[in-house]
């Protein structure tokens, strides 16, 4: 056994193989809090405070509402602790303005994910 | 003398030990089984019953009384039958790719590609390409024009068997091809130069040298061709699992569902013994029809 | 091996071969293109016309086919049964392999027996093995998955080739210079017998890689499916409603190709020798 042998294509491959996985899953280790923060803005991109945003989450088929969080003075919400991979987001104010819902795809569950910024807009007539 | 037989002992007792493993698992997996599916077809036997004879019932019924054996045997038949086409696409293969072609490496691999797969995700690829809404097939013949609407492929009584049979060809293509190369490679290429020389044309070249020593090979083709009846379980569990109706019934997938659908364990062994003589019989016949030459099963 | 492409004149030109074998290798590559398309795009899959290039093309259904079902478990299961199969297989071939090139008595039998046992499909024995299984109480055990294949009579008889090749002086030195019997095999065959154990370790993969019907017969519980159980039940669970299936299907698929690819040679030796033997 030299180590010339583990540049031979059977060696290598695993090798690379098994790399890649433990790199990836040191990656996951230190990014799975479930953190999933983000801004609301309104049309003008000033922060929007006391917005609620709603997570829904992925039920195989359909989505249902998991959890809300509302905007600070900034207009940042913060969820934790989201055990999910998939979901949807949506921001809805007090006086009925609402953003789009905004698609949610992670890599991994629970990955550590900063959203674009959310915008609420006043319902169409 | 004592020297030598102690040596002789000892070498016997290494030859058990060496063989013995191997040898355990060819009477369980292999000579037990046979014995007692012959058993099991002559008794009436469930794991709850104990058996009683009753000589052979179970082949009257399924003679007599079993629609579903008769077409799971049709259509077995039907599948071994059409084996040749596959064996002469693959032959024209092998002869394209055999010859002094830039690049034949490239295409033996690419035709070879499917062999090696899992035939349950060959099931899966296929079974989406005969979808009818974001299928392949439907798509190109819509989009020229061939059909107006789609055809459910695989729910229909007439396409059903037909489209397992050519996503079974595409898998084993790649198999008849290399077979046969290795065939065309061992026939000895003065004969060609000697049959150019004497100005013998190129058809009688094929009919008269190529084919005749490629018969060793063709016949292990068929071989192949007759199991793959047995073995394509996978794809037929998987891409309509017998149906619509019993349309796409094999024998082996007929007799897995009486095994372990409705554990008529006695009645399946009794299929199985069928399905098992077939095979003798239809290798027996393919081995006349090659010119009697199984020298390569044999040897 | 591509062979000088020169062709001696008088013999047809080169290109209708190519243009024959080029739309051959397109039509074979046709379901591998539709389905890795099927798993990558972004629309819904039912979407008619089918678009050929995948649009807005992306990865997460990957990512869903991990949540989705235990693709951790059914991996382990497979690569566990496929490494005892495959490690059973070489220790049970290569000592029987070596004891055929012995002349013993009754071994003219012995050959005659494994040749006849080859021509018995394993399909064909699926009702006595499953109730020999469980009589042995390894069912839905990674053992009793592997057991069928613990030996395979074709390897037996690459490893008895491979070791006939050996010239005998080296086996007779070795045994002057009183090296065991299975000290012989490990030092001095198996070095010498590299594509014998290629040919069996890939012949093996594959088999218990691929199998089905066995393990849907021998496994009873979900925790101890192997990947193309797992294939199959995700299929009956989601009908195919998802581009996560398709996604299933690729990553069930890759280990095989890369064998493949990565040992064509030996590959192909291994089936032929197999094929020409039975």
């Amino acid at each position: 056994m030299t180590w010339r042998a583990l540049t031979h294509r059977f060696v290598a491959v695993p090798l690379a193989l098994v790399a890649v996985v433990v790199a990836w899953n040191v990656y996951i280790a230190f990014n799975d809090h479930g953190v999933i923060e983000g801004e609301v803005r309104d049309r003008a991109g000033a922060p929007v405070a006391g917005a609620t945003v709603i997570f829904f989450e992925r039920n195989f088929v359909y989505y249902e509402e998991k959890q809300r969080a509302t905007t600070d003075a900034q207009g940042v919400y913060r969820f934790t602790d989201m055990k999910t991979h998939v979901g949807q987001l949506e921001a809805r104010t007090a006086d009925g303005r609402k953003s789009e819902r905004r698609q949610l795809r992670l890599w991994f569950r629970s990955q550590d994910t900063e959203v674009p910024p959310l915008v609420v807009e006043p319902p169409r007539a | 003398m004592s020297w030598f037989r102690r040596k002789r002992t000892r070498e016997a007792a290494l030859v058990v030990c060496f063989l013995l493993p191997s040898l355990a698992i060819f009477f369980l997996y292999r000579i037990l089984p046979l014995g007692w599916n012959a058993w099991l077809s002559v008794h009436a036997w469930s794991p709850l019953k104990a058996a009683q004879f009753i000589g052979l019932e179970h082949y009257e019924e399924m003679l007599l009384d079993d629609d579903v054996f008769w077409q799971a045997l049709a259509n077995t038949l039907i599948f071994i039958a059409c084996s040749p086409l596959a064996i002469a696409a693959a032959l024209g293969i092998a002869l394209l790719v055999n010859s002094d072609l830039r690049g034949a490496a490239v295409y033996r691999t690419i035709v070879f590609l499917s062999y090696p797969l899992m035939t349950v995700a060959v099931g899966i690829i296929w079974r989406w390409l005969y979808d009818e809404r974001g299928g392949f097939i439907n798509y190109v013949l819509r989009s020229s024009r061939l059909i107006d609407q789609p055809v459910k492929f695989l729910q229909s009584f007439d396409w059903a068997l037909p489209c397992v049979i050519l996503a079974d060809f595409w898998q084993v293509l790649g198999f008849y091809m290399i077979i046969l190369l290795t065939g065309l490679q061992s026939i000895p290429q003065h004969l060609y130069e000697a049959a150019r020389v004497d100005g013998v044309p190129a058809s009688a070249r094929f009919l008269r040298i190529t084919l005749p020593l490629l018969r060793p090979s063709i016949f292990l083709c068929i071989v192949v061709g007759i199991l793959n009846s047995f073995t394509s379980f996978d794809l037929i569990y998987v891409m309509t699992n017998g149906g619509p109706g019993h349309a796409t019934e094999l024998l082996i997938t007929y007799i897995y569902k009486a095994g372990f659908g409705q554990t008529r364990f006695d009645y399946a062994a009794a299929l199985t013994v069928v399905q098992f003589l077939l095979l003798v019989v239809l290798t027996v016949i393919a081995n006349r029809l090659s010119g009697g030459n199984a020298g390569s099963l044999e040897r | 091996m591509p062979r000088p492409s020169r062709r001696p004149p008088g013999s047809p030109p080169h290109w209708p071969r190519h243009a024959i074998m080029i739309v051959v290798s397109f039509l074979m590559l046709i379901p591998f293109y539709w389905v890795v398309k099927t798993s990558l795009t972004g629309e819904n899959i039912y979407a008619y016309p089918p678009r050929i290039v995948p649009v807005d093309p992306h990865l997460f259904n990957y990512v869903d086919v991990w949540y989705m079902i235990p693709f951790a478990r059914y991996l382990l299961n497979s690569v566990i049964v496929t490494a005892m199969a495959i490690a059973g297989s070489l220790l049970f071939n290569v000592a029987a392999g070596y004891a055929l090139t012995k002349h013993f008595p009754g071994r003219r039998w012995v050959v005659m027996l494994l040749l006849s046992c080859m021509l018995i499909p394993f399909q064909a024995t699926i009702i006595p093995a499953y109730l020999i299984t469980s009589w042995l109480g390894v069912l839905d055990t990674w053992l009793g998955v592997a057991l069928p294949l613990l030996s395979t009579i074709i390897c037996i008889f690459v490893f008895k080739a491979s070791f006939e090749a050996v010239p005998p002086s080296l086996i007779d030195a070795a045994r002057v210079d009183g090296l065991s019997e299975w000290r012989i095999v490990t030092r001095i065959l198996l070095p010498l017998s590299k594509s014998a154990i290629a040919t069996n370790v890939i012949l093996t993969f594959i088999w218990s890689w691929n199998a089905f019907l066995w393990p849907l017969i021998a496994i009873r519980t979900p925790e101890m499916q192997t990947l193309p159980l797992g294939l199959a039940r995700f299929l009956s669970v989601m009908e195919d409603t998802t581009g996560a299936l398709y996604a299933f299907v690729v990553l069930v698929l890759i280990p095989g190709l890369a064998i493949f690819l990565m040992a064509q040679k030996e590959f192909i030796r291994g089936l032929t020798s197999g094929a020409t033997k039975g």
